[in-house]
């Protein structure tokens, strides 16, 4: 007792600074304390959750199974079944083991096809997870609403339509990207009519994303690209190039064509890419009179296009660009010169080393 | 000087420090709320993103993965069978074996069926030439490899033959031993492809420390607390730079740092700002701030961006020798690094860039040491002219020892909160009991360290990067 | 009758179960593996009569697996494998291989069993 007056009494004669000083490295002591006790009980509380979810996985994924395969020939499910999807029904409601089952089932949707997926699918909806995807999309937090519609594009629930399709203009850019997955995994081309009006720039990422969905489907009709190819949104213009590439759209050529005047470099540089894959020689011509108003880049594309379509009438054009100031060039050049005309390619390996362009120099052993 | 002069100096001495500590303080907690927020938002955002549809994509980009290898004989072989087997579709990968005096490539050419091939290197960037030259597999299944042999030049000159040679638009430079997780590359790329308003030059990602976990088969199998005091100290000090800094550098745009070992790169810019620089020890550091400063004064929008999931696991010096060498050329990384680039310190002409981030890695990272030292040494001085104020002396000492066990602590936190690596039982408590122990196991090693490398920078011109003996599973510096 | 042995190298859980399952109520005994590494080790072993694998596999991905079978241990055990779509290339290379037969994911399980079916006739 006296001890601690003793301490209380020596702290009082400190200057003013060293007691605030104590004071907060009081206030810091009892934080660290607290952090160290929650820390523990944040990692107790995970470690339990994980052995939790690696029994329920198991459980799941065995019930799934057995569902699966305990169809019979009838159109309604058999009894096995139908008791399979009243254990699950109970299981949904609680959050974690709702993740659980959402993610054994999408993991299935993904490899397997046919008669299974429409089987998950019927699981899906009896259960009632349809119901609580749904109900995220009235979400007030943006997140939870892209969630949800990703997990209705997952399970290609057409039914939702109306209620996913409003979000299409929403504030955040996840939400409407997530909307337009969800339209084009429904609709598939059809479902790319918001690129007519979209002003907001479509990502690399996100062009990726639609491109693969739409690969997913086999034997479709593509829709007319030319309104995008014109479209005044760059980003439209260069996923558009990108379908004609994929689908090989011989009709838009004309298109492609007068977008080598486009104002912006990487376009013009994917028209001269997608126009190599699809035999554009007018293109070739029109770029070869141009040639020396090209930015490096659509040269070097340019001689890429040429590798593939040249014809022995641009020889000279070839030979009079063996010492162009790029090195990729004189390389390709000097590749295109030996495929027309292997002679004169040939006697470019007697010329003295001087004569010689960096690219001959360096091809000289592999000749 | 009368007594009331030396008086007024060694107020405004103490002043100074006072000044310098809050400041330092101070930035590490505004540092550590903004990395929060970024940290939440990132996880955010990617919470619902599909990733797989992205890897098995063939219209996703292609990277080349660069590894320069040196005397890596005991590991290469595994080391590449797991850089080949990421889940990313269109990825290839470049082991640049850099005049190697051991039998690492023999032992490619054996495992992986390899021929040499002829190859035409468009040396856009100067480097050491070809030795035994250019070698590809004969198998299919090892399409994805190409073993590039050349004459020693250092990890600089390999990666710049590695950028040379790579025919793709991103490249990844890491290095050969690291373990890259299988989605690791698809996730590293998103910034490139995701932003919209910038151009994205750069991408970093975390660094995980990997002594004492099990790895099988280029998996991570397990994640174990290895038993070394120093290795954890070391992951808890990764801990609070990568939660509690970088990610909020990141959000700054004033990232100055891509840790060597895993960084993805745009490759035209890189070439075009002339590769890595072969006379420094920090090229990891030095060819982000040059490529940072090309695009500031090309005046274009331009990031460097930060990933935080634990995607890159790589093993950390184990013995005190290693550890100080390592730290001391970082240190005189560092110090190359902004020397060579003063000019844009304070200068209004390069944005927050000059404004912020270099004045911050000046002030409080390369100056950081050194002031301490002076302080360390006052002290000192002031003890033995009895002239110590200890009421005032102590205080402070606790007062910041507090601090810095705090941070640990915040840094473990949200560890746990975001990516939870370390499940097992009982390592709460060690790493808990750890940041309270680091502050002596590692920070003054680290101190003494960066002093060496202030003087070795300035008086010992002859240390250079140095060999590095692989033995087993760690690194010791010739 | 002996039981015809395919060894299935798979590493997504579910699909894995789900396919042991159909496959052992056609007659089949499985061997799992998990990644390339234990299929090849079941396949030195066992000497299966198929094998069914992944392209993306931890470590040693199915091409090395197919590569080792038709390559180092010389044997023409008939093989299938299965991937994600779009991966043309990979497909092609599975075919130069060695590869028997190919079916790209989602596929149909009871295609597959038809496909495994033909192959052991």
């Amino acid at each position: 007792m006296m001890y601690y007056q003793y301490i209380i009494d020596y702290y009082n004669e400190f200057p003013f600074l060293v007691r605030l000083i104590w004071i907060i490295s009081g206030i810091l002591f009892s934080i660290i304390v607290l952090l160290t006790i929650y820390l523990k009980l944040v990692r107790s509380f995970l470690r339990r959750k994980d052995k939790e979810i690696a029994k329920f996985k198991d459980d799941y994924e065995a019930s799934l199974i057995e569902y699966l395969y305990s169809g019979n020939e009838q159109e309604e499910l058999s009894e096995v079944q139908k008791s399979i999807i009243l254990k699950l029904k109970e299981e949904v409601p609680f959050k974690s083991k709702r993740k659980i089952i959402i993610s054994i089932l999408y993991n299935l949707m993904n490899e397997v096809s046919g008669e299974m997926s429409d089987s998950i699918k019927i699981l899906y909806y009896e259960t009632g997870l349809i119901d609580y995807a749904i109900s995220r999309l009235s979400n007030k937090n943006w997140y939870i609403i892209a969630k949800g519609i990703g997990e209705l594009t997952r399970f290609k629930i057409d039914e939702t339509h109306d209620k996913v399709a409003k979000f299409i203009n929403h504030p955040r850019s996840e939400v409407r990207k997530g909307t337009q997955l969800y339209l084009v995994n429904m609709f598939r081309f059809e479902g790319l009519k918001f690129l007519n009006t979209l002003s907001a720039p479509l990502s690399e990422w996100h062009q990726v994303q639609l491109l693969e969905t739409l690969q997913k489907f086999d034997d479709q009709q593509i829709c007319d690209i030319k309104p995008w190819l014109k479209s005044t949104n760059d980003t439209v213009v260069s996923f558009a190039i990108k379908l004609a590439q994929i689908y090989n759209q011989f009709e838009v050529k004309d298109v492609l064509i007068e977008l080598l005047s486009h104002k912006a470099k990487e376009i013009r540089v994917s028209v001269i890419e997608v126009l190599t894959h699809l035999y554009g020689v007018e293109a070739k011509d029109m770029l070869k009179a141009n040639f020396n108003e090209l930015s490096l880049d659509e040269q070097i594309s340019f001689f890429a296009l040429l590798e593939k379509l040249v014809i022995p009438t641009d020889e000279p054009f070839v030979e009079k660009h063996l010492f162009h100031k790029n090195f990729e060039i004189q390389l390709l050049a000097l590749n295109i010169l030996k495929s027309i005309n292997i002679d004169k390619y040939m006697g470019l390996t007697n010329l003295p080393k001087d004569e010689k362009s960096p690219a001959m120099l360096k091809l000289v052993n592999t000749i | 000087m009368d007594t009331s002069t030396v008086n007024i100096i060694l107020q405004f001495l103490h002043y100074m420090f006072f000044v310098y500590a809050c400041s330092a303080i101070l930035s590490y907690i505004i540092l550590s709320v903004i990395s929060g927020k970024e940290t939440i938002e990132y996880l955010k955002k990617n919470s619902f993103v599909n990733y797989k549809d992205i890897l098995s994509s063939t219209m996703a980009p292609s990277i080349t993965i660069i590894a320069p290898a040196y005397n890596e004989s005991l590991n290469v072989v595994e080391n590449v069978r797991s850089l080949l087997s990421n889940h990313y579709v269109n990825y290839s990968v470049i082991i640049v074996n850099d005049g190697s005096k051991d039998d690492s490539l023999e032992k490619l050419i054996e495992a992986y069926d390899l021929e040499k091939v002829d190859y035409i290197v468009n040396e856009k960037i100067k480097t050491k030439p070809l030795r035994g030259g250019v070698f590809k597999s004969k198998n299919p299944a090892f399409e994805k490899l190409m073993v590039v042999d050349k004459e020693n030049g250092g990890k600089a000159d390999a990666l710049n033959t590695g950028l040379n040679i790579s025919k793709t638009k991103y490249v990844a430079c890491i290095d050969v031993d690291c373990l890259l997780l299988e989605d690791a590359l698809q996730k590293m790329i998103k910034p490139f492809l995701e932003v919209t308003d910038a151009k994205v030059i750069a991408a970093g990602g975390v660094i995980r420390i990997a002594n004492s976990c099990i790895i099988r088969g280029g998996k991570l199998i397990d994640v174990n607390l290895p038993k070394n005091l120093l290795v954890q100290s070391q992951i808890l000090e990764y801990l609070r730079a990568f939660l509690l800094g970088r990610m909020a550098w990141s959000r700054l745009n004033g990232l100055l740092v891509i840790s060597g070992a895993f960084g993805i790169f745009d490759k035209k810019i890189a070439i075009e700002v002339g590769g890595y620089d072969t006379n420094t020890v920090g090229e990891d550091m030095e060819i982000v701030v040059r490529m940072r400063r090309y695009m500031e004064e090309k005046n274009e929008k331009y990031r460097v961006s930060y990933i935080p999931d634990p995607l890159c696991w790589t093993e950390a010096p184990d013995s005190y020798k290693i550890f100080i060498s390592q730290r001391n050329r970082w240190t005189r990384g560092t110090i190359e690094t902004l020397r060579k680039h003063r000019k844009i310190g304070f200068n209004r002409n390069y944005g927050s860039f000059g404004l912020i981030s270099y004045p911050y890695w000046l002030l409080f990272e390369r100056m950081a040491p050194i002031i301490e030292t002076v302080g360390i040494l006052y002290f000192v001085i002031l003890i033995i002219l009895k002239q110590v104020r200890w009421e005032y002396a102590l205080s402070f000492l606790v007062l910041a020892y507090l601090f810095s066990v705090v941070f640990s602590i915040v840094a473990l936190y949200s560890e746990e909160l975001t990516f939870h690596q370390y499940k097992k039982k009982g390592t709460g408590y060690k790493l808990v009991l750890l940041s309270a122990l680091e502050p002596f196991v590692l920070h003054p090693f680290i101190l003494y360290a960066a002093i060496r490398g202030n003087f070795d920078y300035y008086f010992n011109k002859k240390k250079k990067w140095g060999e590095m003996v692989r033995k087993g599973m760690s690194t010791a510096e010739v | 009758m002996d039981k015809k042995k395919i060894v299935l190298a798979e590493d997504n859980s579910t699909l894995s179960l789900l396919l042991k399952f159909r496959l052992e109520k056609e007659g089949f005994e499985l061997l799992m593996a998990v990644d390339g590494k234990e299929a090849i080790e079941l396949i030195e072993n066992h000497n299966p009569d198929l094998v069914l694998t992944d392209i993306m596999m931890p470590f040693f991905s199915g091409l090395e697996v197919i590569s080792h079978m038709r390559n180092k241990l010389e044997v023409d055990t008939p093989v299938i494998v299965f991937s994600s779509a779009g991966q043309e290339e990979m497909v092609l290379k599975a075919f130069n291989l060695g590869a028997n037969d190919f079916m790209g994911k989602p596929f149909s399980p009871n295609e597959l069993v038809i496909r495994v079916k033909r192959l052991l006739s």
